[in-house]
């Protein structure tokens, strides 16, 4: 009951708290002095590179060329290279500095500090084409596009998805940003949210979601890659073992007040003879496995 | 929705049209790849893109025909194969551009529709549009029939899946944005089921209908240090199962067949209603602030209450055996009436710190505190009592990283998480089994890895992560693990790209004495070469994976040991080879996947195309693909199809 008046309670208390603080913190337009030369003189040498940033949503920028290269005036002035800032020749870091000057406060990037991107120090311009050459431009946004993007770097994922049983990326039906924020997130695997904080895999799979009378507890608790290869898998559901008996049994294989295996799962009752087809696939009767509106033991 | 198949049908004709009276397309966009059109129209030109249309025939499907449509499902007739366009507002009056994405239309099982309008510093709107088909029925999966020669999987589904979900924001960029969202998930088809008894089962044909609507609205706060999103949301979710058999021929015998007691059960005639019905309120709160120039603090709250209500319905006549009172009855009723809420909240607060120019230290401590409570009345011709369940998961982590520059091309980072939480599980009344587990977790994971970047065209990476743990919910938990990732990429030349990936995690459980061991690994290597004015190019990758798990457990009708083992060995290639010669270009590949192991498998997916740009504005294409599924243990499950695609691309 607190948590839930809490919850209610936070969004009013931030408003009032950010009603007080709002004028203050009304951004301020960034004053050029002589030193910037503005990206109409850019222009003059680099007219491929302009008429890119003029065509992408960072043409928004004033001064937008020098809102990333730094002040201009000088290597204008020279034509020396040496005179601007160059990201191909700044670290990882610095480049991130340089695009969250702008960027830092935003919905995108509200995971980043829990993204392995971040900390694996993959830049920004790693994925962003800043100057929005080319047919993907800024951001790719075609399916094939953001595939693609992400598969330069993950391969073995790229052919994960090339066993039969898989969710439906090489075709394009899908692509990683429907499960993955590349910006980061506070889930395991940077993996998207429904709603505000339930697997995005409930996106699609809505009939998984309960909350069900007798809930799975694996289902809740470590998620749905307990029992399933999200990216592509030899066996049937993307299964992570061949056998679905397999899959509940190395689970359910401890014995109450015997074992010493502190977990939870114990063994079905001895009817359960595995010689017989009947019970070598769990689901046959089992079928509620994700979780039961009616029966303990989900069985309907 | 009907409207979207008809805009999408009448969408290429009127693309035709506009170009009668529309300015010649630029040079251009004659010579580009007729694979990559431009979607971004010039200034002049007010639309651009290009729409692919054609006909799609499919050879007679060689061998299992379920378990294609269960992998593939790909059939024959007219599509709209592709759209991508954009739409320029010249005077921006009520848009600056529209852009609009359709993929694979036309009685496909997986179509898709996306549109983007925008208007700088007025609004976004977004509409994501899918149907996907998931056809599932594979023999070799849930078929206690199988030895009798009949395939059945006795859990198999025909539905289609509707995801809708659309998205304004206001004022964008703004001090202040508003923004709003609408997301519908709905499923409907039939399905094969299994109604049980205590004694058979039986297939039974079911009807299968969900859906979720949520709403959503809120707002963004930016200001220059900091940034602030709230979002409430709510939901309405249904789902209505509808299990419906009746015959007045011989009754459905079920999976056994053998009498008991000299009597042969079977079911003559059955109804089963889930109605099931939820709903659910959110509130997601994020804050960023840089407060200095060498600090950022993130922070989420995140809280949700989803709750059901079931009311369940059953209705069974049939020759039926209640085991444990050797009882056997002809009809029976049985009605379930039960509630459940999940209160989950969330938060986590974390900052980033730059006390020197070349470090910076990473805090973040986070929490994910779920409680279920459910409650269920029962009442039928053998059972009358309550069923309730109460489960808890506190999971809590607490990370501490610091990453500094060792060099002007070495980054190297360590850290220490502890991961820490308990679970409780309760179901009353106590049946047999146990019915209350509380378990804990605990985890100390030490973390490191460095970037090597001497060159700009050349970076390695590599990363590890060595874990104890004191405790786990499962048996198959991750509890004393070593993980370990290394990713190099070397641009040779400016055209030639090389990519390499290594992975490998094994994992340990010592309270499992020595029978579980678990070893993963992947290898991958990647090539891609796109020579200037791109006459030709190619892309692959390679990938070789290893996967190893044995652990033990207890045969239940003897509760001796025994050893589960899974074993996993693959080849993956991927190709693609393109060459254009003028108006000619052909391009050939695939993939293929083979599989050994526990369930060996080799799945080829070889494709080629040839497309000719007739004139400046249309394109012809033909594609061909082959889908061939082998396993080697499942012989009847193999199918091998070949399709054939010709079509039309216009493109201005």
């Amino acid at each position: 009951m607190l948590l839930k008046q809490a919850a209610l309670g936070a969004p009013v208390a931030m408003l009032l708290l950010l009603a007080t603080s709002a004028t203050a913190g009304k951004p301020e337009p960034k004053k050029f002095g002589p030193e910037y030369a503005g990206s109409e003189t850019c222009q003059a040498c680099h007219e491929d590179i302009y008429k890119g940033i003029m065509a992408s949503p960072h043409k928004v920028a004033d001064h937008a060329c020098e809102s990333c290269h730094g002040p201009g005036a000088d290597h204008a002035g020279s034509a020396d290279a040496s005179k601007i800032r160059n990201p191909l020749k700044l670290t990882a870091q610095q480049t991130d500095r340089t695009c969250l000057a702008c960027h830092l406060n935003q919905t995108t990037h509200e995971g980043r500090i829990q993204s392995s991107h971040m900390r694996d120090s993959v830049s920004c311009t790693a994925c962003h084409t800043i100057h929005g050459k080319g047919p993907v431009g800024l951001v790719p946004r075609r399916q094939e596009d953001v595939n693609a993007l992400c598969g330069t770097c993950h391969s073995s994922v790229v052919a994960q998805f090339q066993k039969p049983f898989r969710h439906k990326v090489p075709e394009n039906a899908m692509t990683c940003v429907d499960c993955h924020n590349p910006h980061g997130s506070s889930r395991a695997a940077m993996a998207q949210s429904f709603g505000a904080n339930e697997p995005g895999c409930l996106n699609c799979h809505g009939d998984k979601r309960g909350p069900f009378t007798v809930e799975h507890a694996p289902v809740k608790y470590e998620g749905c890659a307990t029992c399933h290869e999200p990216h592509g898998s030899a066996n049937p559901r993307l299964l992570v073992r061949a056998e679905v008996r397999q899959v509940c049994l190395e689970c359910h294989a401890n014995l109450p007040g015997v074992t010493k295996n502190p977990n939870a799962g114990a063994v079905p009752p001895a009817l359960h003879d595995l010689r017989s087809p009947r019970y070598q696939n769990c689901t046959v009767c089992h079928q509620k496995i994700h979780g039961s509106y009616i029966d303990r033991n989900f069985l309907k | 929705m009907k409207f979207v198949p008809a805009f999408l049908v009448l969408l290429p004709f009127s693309l035709v049209a506009q170009d009668k009276a529309a300015a010649p397309a630029p040079a251009a966009a004659q010579s580009a790849p007729a694979a990559e059109p431009s979607p971004a129209p010039s200034a002049e030109n007010w639309l651009a893109g290009s729409v692919d249309i054609g006909e799609r025939w499919l050879s007679g499907v060689g061998g299992s025909l379920p378990t294609y449509r269960s992998v593939v499902n790909l059939g024959s007739g007219p599509k709209l194969l592709g759209a991508d366009f954009t739409i320029l507002d010249g005077k921006r009056r009520y848009f600056d551009r529209i852009r609009v994405r359709a993929l694979d239309w036309g009685d496909q099982p997986y179509e898709s529709l996306h549109v983007l309008a925008e208007k700088q510093d007025s609004y976004e709107f977004n509409a994501d549009f899918r149907r996907v088909s998931y056809f599932n029925n594979l023999p070799s999966f849930a078929d206690p029939l199988l030895t009798r020669g009949t395939a059945l999987d006795e859990q198999s589904f025909d539905t289609r899946r509707t995801i809708g979900s659309f998205s304004l924001e206001v004022l964008p960029n703004s001090f202040i944005s508003p923004f709003i969202g609408y997301d519908r998930d709905s499923s409907r088809g039939t399905g094969v089921t299994v109604f049980r008894t205590d004694a058979d089962e039986f297939a039974v044909p079911a009807t299968l209908r969900d859906s979720t609507d949520l709403f959503r609205g809120g707002f963004h706060m930016t200001g220059r240090l900091w940034h602030v999103t709230v979002e409430e949301g709510g939901n309405h979710y249904k789902t209505d199962q509808n299990t419906f058999t009746s015959t007045s021929l011989a009754p459905n015998p079920g999976n056994v067949t053998t009498p008991i007691l000299g009597q042969t059960q079977g079911i003559t005639s059955l109804l089963q209603d889930y109605g099931v019905r939820g709903s659910g309120n959110y509130t997601k709160v994020i804050l960023t602030v840089t407060p200095t120039t060498w600090a950022d603090v993130y922070g989420h709250f995140l809280f949700s209450e989803p709750q059901t209500s079931i009311n369940y319905k059953q209705y069974d006549n049939g020759n039926f055996v209640l085991l444990s009172q050797a009882l056997f009855y002809t009809s029976e009723q049985y009605l379930v009436s039960a509630a459940a809420k999940l209160p989950h909240t969330s938060g986590d607060l974390g900052w980033e710190i730059r006390p020197m120019r070349h470090v910076r230290v990473l805090q973040s401590w986070m929490t994910d505190r779920l409680h279920n409570a459910s409650n269920a009345v029962q009442s039928g011709t053998f059972v009358a009592g309550t069923l309730g369940q109460s489960l808890a998961a506190n999971y809590n982590s607490t990370d501490s990283t610091v990453i500094a520059d060792a060099g002007k091309s070495i980054i190297v980072r360590g850290g220490y998480r502890y991961v820490w939480g308990d679970a409780f599980d309760t179901v009353l009344p106590a049946e047999g089994i146990p019915a209350v587990n509380h378990e804990f977790i605990s985890r100390k994971v030490g973390m490191g890895g460095a970037t090597w970047r001497p060159m700009h065209r050349f970076s390695l990476t590599g990363e590890f992560e060595i874990a104890s743990s004191s405790g786990a919910y499962f048996r198959t938990s991750l509890f004393n693990y070593k993980k370990a990732r290394m990713m190099a990429r070397y641009q040779i030349l400016d055209t030639l790209n090389l990519s390499a990936d290594y992975s490998v995690l094994s994992n340990k459980d010592p309270n499992l004495s020595s029978a579980y061991k678990f070893l993963t690994h992947r290898e991958s290597v990647s090539l891609s070469w796109n020579p200037a004015k791109r006459r030709y190019s190619f892309q692959g990758t390679y990938e070789h994976c290893g996967y190893h798990s044995q652990i033990s457990f207890l045969v239940p009708s003897l509760l001796t040991p025994d050893l589960s083992v899974y074993n996993e060995y693959c080849h993956a290639v991927t190709a693609l080879i393109h060459a254009a010669y003028g108006k000619l270009e052909v391009s050939g590949g695939g993939a293929v996947s083979l599989v050994s192991g526990s369930r060996p498998t080799a799945y080829y997916q070889p494709t080629a195309r040839v497309s000719y740009a007739v004139t400046k504005n249309i394109g012809f294409f033909g594609e061909w693909r082959y889908y061939g599924l082998n396993e080697a243990f499942f012989l009847f499950e193999s199918f091998r199809a070949q399709l054939l695609t010709a079509g039309l691309r216009y493109t201005r």
